[in-house]
């Protein structure tokens, strides 16, 4: 029985075409996979069937009548239960409460019956095995109990179709298990599941039908998944069968390493980190969500304290303690992997983004500076990244993705540093811009620039790394030299990620 | 997974009360022993009556700050008020029930209107209740051309110079009434528990189906019945209808409360602790005259008291949310 | 606690559209204030008698001089996100100190003036100090500061005025520079020029901007943001110390009294004219000309309405609505311009 069904679903964006009619049938008593690629349309997907945008064109519907939520309240509403990555709870409140935050009363001075209200959530708890009080305080509980709430919150209204996405990335395996063990249950109990993961062992082991995007367009609709290997899949991913790499492996580098950390710690968490970066090198840092990736280039810019180890810049030992420190006095950048938020200032020019590492440089002795002084100094450096804006002083939030992305890049490269510490760089950005700055990375690398890139893109990572550190639990795990071929390479990275699983 | 309960222990010392009541305490002994006039039943008569009404106020801000927004305009809401009772008792004769409801009507208004534009707009509350406080200021200043008006029935001089037992004034009654109401509705009440679901998480309050527009507007309609409920027992504390009441609300509503533990984010508020952040300032306001202090020095303690109530609220919140990293981590 | 157009949306399907420089202009807030000053002020010097006398002008602008400086004071810190409820304190305790530097002290008027100032900037250097430490909101902090520095205040005072200061000081504030015109305005316009040239092209300016559009963008950018705010707190303080002088040059005499209860009576002025001026209370986007102007409107307005013979007291409430209308109209025009795309 068909339980939600997307037909013909087509969302443009400034500049970005997010998903071109896009197709997919989710049936009650079955867990559907939702794969891609980053940027392939998956969270544009989920974001048109609860309502938080509005297709341009196509329907969605559910058992067989069309639906038009104009948000995800109504969503929840019909029947459309969404669990997100970030936690959705009052921490403060009690877990019978969060699952029950909307049926408090009827009316906004009735009196709420905890008495009932904790039997209540009681048996949502039951259901999903999940052994608290539903008395206790949110905060008190594990990610993974919260997130077992949460989908108890999205039950106890009566969803017939639950969406989770990326449930696992912050679950230990043995969490995973659990959580598994009770998704069997509800699709056995007549529940549409779907379930938006990267990792794909997770995906063969307990889904039945799988849609794949791939650029905004399905790259199958509601396969059936005992059909197809591990390698079909990977192969409409990224849309062959073995990723050829257009690139040769590069020589490996022995000059001196521009940075190097030993047996470094942080107050983030990082404990015996030995990383070195060598002028001309790309080093990978790959990592599942939450091993401590991104936190460790903030550590690195001084943004959390240094408690163990050293760090040596050129052979000198430094402790940075400020971004301002890294990159005026070690020359070192940092492309963030969330542009919008803290890689841009969106509501000023081009011009002043581009320029924003270099106004310190540039200011004459009074600490005034020009448009045009600062033009002379970015401009060259957008044209070599082909940028395409009708002029610098356009406010840089009507750019596309890509053309934001290539000024978050820019600004490093105006201000000339020597290590560019690069954070998922194709996040929301089209495959031309994706590809070329592959290029633009390689080509810096030609020119001494050191490298240290962070993914969780495996092709991109081996398309474009020289050698790949693997992280997990905010620890380096090891390393992986990469030859450029995808099997051998993406297994050995798995691997090592795994072994904790195994140990 | 293990089961995890709270005990009765780790409540306990969850409690924002506790901290400022020791305060309060201390502060009663200390001060009584060096002054025992301090514990006469005039001044513990006077200190009751300036904490009934204090608390009132605190109170109109708590809501507001348990939704995570601020309200400027109290004073001016109670300083209407007070003007329009009275105002329309003298001038018109109305009888004193129907001033009163007129009255607690105006303040209701007042609250939901700024409310309503709060929610329907999105433009931060801190600018909307600004012009509030200048509009409501100005129409009673308009209508009392900053002349007192006199005509407070003695019905109403009675209640607020009378006592109900010992030293304890009637005033204590309306206090007492609305902390249990209040108290009521942040532990009980549904709309109590969607104002500070708001505050805490206003993305995750949405998407769990929480209207977030009716739920502004509520919490701005009850600001405003308190800060009417706090005009009306200055008039009878006053006996005259002054049109500056309400202009010196401001500091102390926010004072009261940030010491009793409420964070200004929102979603933590606690009406015991404001009880004593009340306390706290009316003993050290009484102490500081009885010791012949300039009375201006009370703005400076005020000021240090918020700084100082700030900081440890903040150091609670870090040690809070450094236990739960470890927790998580284990 | 969120500020107007914290995290407005940007709606997606709406293409970005190139917009002509001519076509920003028209659909800018100053453009528009500035048509609505010529409209009032023509209105009233037609119907109004004595709108236009030299002594009307005159006092018109000395007042537009004062009320810009407290929203330019203001609109520093607004720049942040942030805001700064003692400038009134700031401005009164700075006014405080220059009359007691020369009538008890017996310093000379123009050594008085740096220091006062730089005792301003010193205050927010307090304000801006605590606010990055603690990292609470600095509402809480400078209502705080507000109490604090105001109780010290009248605490050293002792409440009394300082009458006997120096006879150049209230000449200074009595003076006409050319027929109609007092010097307090002139120093405004000074300030202002000074102001748009340190938004547009000085390091320190672009920083505040920088770091109050987006605070995280800017520190991973190589911002000290920390320093910035603190300098944006510092940039209130001065101003509103000059504010402070420029009322104390008004009356004659330093009045403990001159800005209210608190300092709370320059509150409405100092977030009126920014507001009004196109300044976003969310940060990142100043307008220097336009608080200028958004002063100007407010005191057109008043002076109109009290030659009109509305009491001074409904003239309170007008403000108010003033401010209302104003934060309602720009919330308007965002949406509009939003759902076209322009900005």
């Amino acid at each position: 029985m068909t339980a939600l069904q997307v037909s013909h679903v087509s969302k443009s964006f400034p500049g970005v075409r997010a998903l071109h009619d896009v197709s997919m049938t989710m049936t009650a008593g079955s867990v559907h996979a939702l794969l891609g690629e980053n940027g392939a349309g998956k969270s544009t997907l989920i974001k048109i069937v609860t309502g938080i945008y509005k297709p341009d064109s196509g329907t969605v519907s559910m058992n067989g009548a069309t639906v038009r939520f104009a948000n995800p309240r109504q969503a929840a509403a019909g029947g459309l239960g969404v669990v997100h990555q970030e936690r959705n709870l009052v921490t403060r409140f009690s877990v019978g409460e969060n699952i029950l935050l909307d049926r408090l009363g009827n009316r906004a001075l009735s009196l709420v019956d905890y008495a009932s209200l904790h039997r209540e959530a009681e048996k949502w708890l039951k259901l999903l095995d999940l052994d608290v009080d539903p008395r206790t305080i949110v905060s008190r509980l594990s990610v993974a109990q919260m997130q077992l709430v949460e989908i108890g919150k999205a039950l106890s209204l009566q969803s017939r179709v639950l969406l989770l996405d990326e449930p696992t990335a912050s679950l230990t395996p043995n969490e995973s298990t659990v959580l598994f063990r009770i998704l069997r249950r509800l699709r056995d109990d007549g529940v549409a599941i779907g379930f938006v993961s990267h990792k794909l062992e997770e995906v063969f082991d307990i889904c039945d039908r799988v849609t794949v995007l791939r650029d905004g367009r399905n790259a199958c609709d509601s396969a059936d998944l005992s059909q197809l290997d591990r390698g079909d899949v990977v192969q409409m991913m990224i849309g062959r069968a073995e990723r050829i790499t257009t690139r040769a492996p590069r020589p490996r580098t022995d000059a001196a390493p521009y940075l190097e950390l030993r047996g470094y710690g942080s107050g983030a968490g990082h404990r015996d980190i030995n990383l070195t970066v060598r002028p001309g090198e790309i080093v990978g840092l790959y990592g599942l969500v939450g091993a401590g990736r991104s936190e460790l280039a903030r550590a690195i810019l001084g943004l959390s304290k240094q408690i163990a180890g050293e760090v040596r810049v050129l052979g000198r030992a430094v402790r940075i303690t400020s971004v301002a420190q890294a990159l005026h006095d070690h020359g070192i950048g940092y492309v963030s992997e969330d542009r919008k938020a803290e890689g841009l200032i969106l509501m000023h020019s081009v011009l002043a983004n581009g320029g924003i590492t270099i106004w310190r440089k540039l200011a004459n002795a009074l600490g005034l500076l020009r448009d045009t002084t600062i033009a002379a100094r970015v401009g060259p450096v957008l044209k070599r990244l082909e940028l395409k804006t009708p002029s610098v002083h356009q406010i840089i939030g009507n750019l596309s993705g890509g053309n934001q992305q290539k000024v978050s890049v820019a600004k490093w490269l105006a201000a000339g540093v020597r290590l560019l510490i690069i954070d998922e760089p194709s996040v929301g950005i089209d495959i031309k811009t994706k590809a070329y700055l592959h290029d633009l990375i390689h080509e810096l690398a030609e020119q001494g620039t050191a490298i240290l890139l962070i993914t969780s893109d495996m092709p991109e990572m081996i398309d474009v790394a020289d050698r790949i550190l693997v992280m997990d639990s905010y620890r380096i795990k090891g390393e992986v030299e990469n030859d450029r071929s995808y099997d051998p390479v993406s297994r050995a990275i798995m691997g090592l990620i795994h072994e904790r699983a195994a140990a | 997974m293990a089961a995890i309960r709270d005990s009765a222990l780790t409540r306990a010392f969850d409690n924002d009360w506790i901290g400022p009541g020791l305060v309060s305490l201390i502060a009663v002994v200390a001060i009584s022993m060096a002054q025992p006039a301090f514990l006469s039943s005039f001044n513990i008569f006077v200190l009751m009556s300036a904490i009934s009404v204090n608390m009132v106020i605190a109170l109109g801000q708590l809501v507001i700050i348990g939704l995570g927004q601020m309200n400027l305009a109290l004073g001016s809401i109670g300083g209407l008020v007070a003007i329009s009772f009275v105002g329309v008792i003298e001038r018109y004769g109305v009888p004193v029930p129907l001033a009163l409801a007129f009255a607690l009507g105006i303040g209701i208004a007042a609250g939901m209107s700024s409310g309503y534009i709060i929610a329907r707009t999105m433009i931060s509350a801190f600018i909307i209740t600004l012009a509030g406080l200048q509009i409501f200021k100005g129409i009673n200043l308009g209508i009392t051309e900053a002349q007192p008006f006199y005509g407070v029935p003695e019905a109403v001089k009675t209640f607020g110079q009378a006592s109900v037992i010992g030293p304890l004034p009637w005033l204590m009654v309306p206090m007492m009434i609305c902390a249990f109401a209040m108290w009521y509705v942040f532990n009980r009440m549904r709309i109590g528990r969607h104002i500070l679901a708001m505050g805490s998480n206003p993305h995750a309050a949405e998407l769990s189906g929480i209207d977030p527009k009716a739920t502004i507007i509520w919490a701005h309609a009850i600001s405003g019945l308190l800060a009417a409920i706090a005009g009306l027992m200055l008039v009878a504390r006053l006996q005259i209808g002054q049109p500056t009441i309400g202009d010196d609300w401001l500091i102390s509503s926010f004072a009261a409360p940030v010491i009793g533990g409420a964070v200004l984010t929102g979603g933590r508020v606690s009406v015991a602790g404001t009880f004593f952040g009340v306390v706290i300032i009316a003993i050290i306001t009484q102490g500081l005259v009885m010791f012949n202090i300039d009375p201006f020095v009370v703005q400076i303690v005020l000021g240090a008291l918020i700084l100082w109530a700030v900081a440890v609220n903040r150091l609670r919140e870090v040690r809070i949310a450094r236990v739960q990293a470890r927790g998580a981590g284990a | 606690m969120a500020h107007a157009g914290a995290d407005r949306p940007i709606p997606p399907g709406s293409a970005p559209r190139r917009m002509s420089s001519g076509m920003r202009l028209l659909l800018g807030n100053e453009f528009g204030l500035a048509v609505l000053i010529l409209l009032t002020a023509a209105t009233f010097a037609l119907t109004l008698d004595g709108f236009t006398s030299p002594f009307s002008v005159y006092t018109i602008g000395r007042q537009i001089g004062i009320d810009t400086m407290i929203g330019l004071a203001m609109m520093a810190v607004i720049v942040t996100g942030g805001l700064d409820l003692s400038v009134g304190a700031i401005g009164v305790c700075s006014a405080m100190l220059f009359g007691w530097l020369m009538q008890v002290m017996g310093v000379p008027v123009l050594v008085a003036v740096p220091l006062a100032v730089l005792f301003g900037a010193s205050l927010g250097f307090v304000n801006g100090f605590t606010v990055v430490m603690s990292g609470v909101h600095s509402f809480i902090i400078t209502l705080a500061s507000m109490s604090i520095f105001f109780g010290v205040m009248i605490f050293l005072t002792k409440a009394a005025a300082f009458n006997g200061l120096p006879p150049q000081v209230q000449a200074f504030g009595k003076m006409r520079v050319l027929p109609g015109i007092s010097p307090l305005l002139l120093i405004t316009v000074a300030v202002c020029a000074a102001l748009v040239v340190f938004y547009r092209y000085s390091t320190l300016g672009r920083q505040m901007l920088a770091a109050g559009a987006n605070a995280r963008a800017a520190e991973l950018s190589g911002i000290r943001t920390g320093r910035v705010i603190v300098a944006c707190h510092m940039l209130t303080g001065l101003l509103a110390a000059i504010a402070g002088l420029m009322v104390t040059a008004r009356t004659g005499a330093a009045v403990p009294s001159m800005a209210g209860q608190l300092g709370q009576d320059w509150l409405l002025p100092a977030f009126l004219a920014p507001v009004l001026g196109g300044t976003l209370l969310s940060g990142g986007r100043v307008s220097v000309i336009g608080t200028l102007l958004g002063a100007t409107f407010i005191n057109i307005m008043t002076s109109g309405l009290l030659l009109m013979r509305v009491g001074e007291f409904w003239i309170l409430a007008f403000l108010g609505m003033m401010l209302l209308i104003a934060v309602l109209a720009d919330r308007t025009r965002q949406i509009f311009l939003t759902s076209r795309g322009m900005i």
